[in-house]
């Protein structure tokens, strides 16, 4: 069915990019595109948050309500909305995965790339990288957070500085397949800049991968920000998911009170599944042969 | 012989090197972030003499590098400092908490496994059936899954609205001799099915697509073509070879357990080193912190060496690689 789609637009347009053929494929993928919806509900809710629901604070005197009309996700310990605590939290934990993956890939795709492009990096960018890989994160996390204080600058540099030898490693192992093809040969030959040759010919062909890392390490980010404020180290001025659980835990209402825990716990977990099920109909759309099937 | 002598020697160099950049990678952060735990103690409160008194104390004053040395000396020799809140030696702190982590981890990485690989190859050998469909889904979810919640919610259902287990702590006070052991496993069962949740999806989704190679490649054919029972080929032929992508992911997948498990034995008030973490977040006992990175970083490379010799003891090839 593509291939025809693909066809005719080939004939009549003659202009069918790769990226159109992947959107196109993408678009008749129903998981793919729920997921999306799901992400874009999330995103403007994050964004428009003082419009859904005023900023949970101060004490209610209904404490421990279940879920009704009034209070659609029922209320904590010390009678604030739920809701209000799930929609806010929703912008710390976005604005949180949005940054640090941004700053995880930053840091990741330009250490992976310089990797593949110098050999003579490249083998100290692989060891470091499987050092890193090889350790368990989390604690090391818990450390740095707990000796520079929790805030939002620390969380976003704590798991972007963690996460980014995930990137590298998935990035690297895509552009030192490239590097050896022969037009990065052609591309050095017009005598063009290392600089130049990385930005025109190198960071286009890893840039698929770098878009699914993008997805991943920013769900991952979300889980990371949600554990250590779980822990305790979170940004103790705002709101987050983690924050909401961190609470309940900690005044036991978790063990009276389902919805305490519930809908965060719910929010989070469509955000990353939606993440994750877009990376992946991306990938299945980007393959030529899943998109025959 | 030699072959696996100087594979074992290499493994252990790495692993010794591993070890090397955790602890540096410690020093460093504990030097250069402004959480000094060592400054810290030295308030300015104080007068100029008392503060240097301090610092020469803990060898504050010496240069960085003269610094790092005798770190390394101490931690050679096993001292991870004193904890702030209890006054005692780290390493007795951790020690007695380090059983309780092993035995969760470890516990909930068999159960994994044992549940995984059934499920891998019931969905490998019904490509695209229902099973096949629900162990996928399953698997992005599980997945994706924030292991506290996973937690919370096993606790609410099985432990205080069914009563069937207890819902923290790792034993009863007061239970001896066999019941004891009994209790022991009682107070595992949840953390440890809250860890298993979370593992098993990329188990089973990892082993069902190498399995589904495995039985497109040559020797499965044949050995279909010799009349070979179907149950036989996957489990005899096919699966031996699919399951060394899967040990693999053991080793890449420990950190993330350990990270696991850190949250789930605060979920459960389990006494592990991720419960005792938790407690040294929040009293802000940093030589404990420390120390617990630096013990879990050794576990995890422990295990991972463990894991890459038995793949090589699997694996001829791997072995010379």
């Amino acid at each position: 069915m593509t291939a025809t789609v693909a066809g005719l637009d080939s004939v009549t347009n003659d202009q069918v990019t790769a990226a159109r053929a992947t959107w196109a494929a993408f678009r008749r993928n129903p998981l793919g595109m729920i997921s999306v919806g799901i992400l874009v509900l999330l995103v403007i809710v994050a964004a428009c948050a003082p419009l859904i629901a005023a900023y949970p604070t101060g004490y209610g005197d209904q404490v421990l309500q279940a879920p009704s009309g009034a209070h659609w996700f029922g209320t904590d310990n010390l009678g604030r909305d739920i809701f209000a605590e799930v929609v806010w939290g929703a912008r710390l934990s976005i604005v949180i995965a949005a940054l640090s993956s941004a700053l995880a890939i930053a840091i990741g795709v330009v250490v992976a790339v310089l990797g593949a492009y110098f050999p003579k990096v490249d083998s100290i960018v692989g060891t470091v990288v499987d050092l890193c890989l090889s350790l368990p994160v989390l604690p090391l996390m818990i450390l740095v957070a707990a000796l520079a204080g929790p805030s939002l600058v620390t969380l976003v540099l704590v798991i972007a500085f963690f996460s980014w030898p995930e990137v590298t490693r998935v990035v690297r192992s895509q552009a030192l397949s490239v590097v050896r093809l022969p037009y990065m040969d052609a591309a050095r030959l017009t005598g063009g800049s290392s600089i130049w040759i990385i930005r025109k010919h190198l960071l286009p062909a890893v840039a698929p991968v770098i878009v699914v890392s993008v997805v991943l390490t920013a769900s991952r980010a979300v889980l990371s920000a949600a554990g250590l404020a779980f822990l305790g180290l979170g940004d103790p001025t705002s709101w987050s998911w983690g924050r909401i659980l961190y609470e309940a835990q900690q005044s036991g209402a978790m063990q009276s009170a389902w919805w305490t825990t519930l809908f965060p716990s719910l929010a989070m977990l469509a955000l990353v599944v939606s993440a994750t099920l877009i990376s992946i109909a991306y990938n299945d759309a980007r393959n030529p042969r899943a998109r025959e099937d | 012989m030699t072959q696996v002598v100087r594979f074992t020697a290499r493994r252990l160099g790495r692993a010794l090197l591993t070890v090397w950049f955790a602890v540096t990678v410690t020093f460093l952060l504990l030097r250069l972030l402004p959480g000094d735990p060592a400054l810290a103690v030295a308030s300015p409160n104080m007068t100029p003499e008392a503060r240097l008194e301090l610092l020469r104390q803990y060898g504050l004053d010496e240069p960085l590098l003269v610094q790092y040395g005798k770190y390394l000396w101490q931690l050679l020799h096993g001292n991870l400092g004193i904890s702030f809140a209890r006054q005692v030696p780290v390493s007795d702190v951790l020690m007695e908490r380090l059983p309780w982590t092993l035995l969760l981890t470890f516990s909930s990485l068999l159960v994994t496994v044992a549940v995984g690989i059934p499920l891998g190859v019931l969905a490998a050998t019904r490509p695209r059936g229902f099973l096949d469909r629900f162990t996928q889904v399953g698997g992005v979810i599980g997945q994706s899954l924030f292991v506290p919640s996973v937690g919370i919610f096993l606790l609410f259902f099985l432990g205080l609205k069914l009563h069937l287990l207890p819902i923290g702590g790792s034993y009863s006070p007061g239970v001896y001799g066999p019941a004891w052991y009994l209790d022991v496993l009682k107070h595992l069962i949840l953390p440890c099915l809250s860890l298993m949740l979370v593992q098993l999806g990329s188990y089973v989704l990892t082993l069902r697509s190498t399995l589904i190679d495995a039985l497109g490649e040559d020797y499965c054919v044949l050995a279909r073509a010799k009349g070979m029972p179907n149950r036989k080929v996957v489990w005899k032929h096919a699966l031996r070879n699919a399951l060394l992508p899967t040990t693999t992911l053991v080793g890449l997948q420990l950190g993330y357990l350990v990270g696991g498990a850190v949250l789930t034995e605060t979920v459960f008030a389990y006494p592990g080193i991720g419960r005792g973490i938790y407690e040294a977040v929040t009293q802000l006992d940093f030589p404990v912190l420390q120390g617990a990175f630096v013990l879990l970083a050794v576990t995890v490379v422990i295990a991972n060496m463990l894991t890459d010799l038995t793949y090589g003891v699997l694996d001829p090839r791997v072995r010379t690689a």
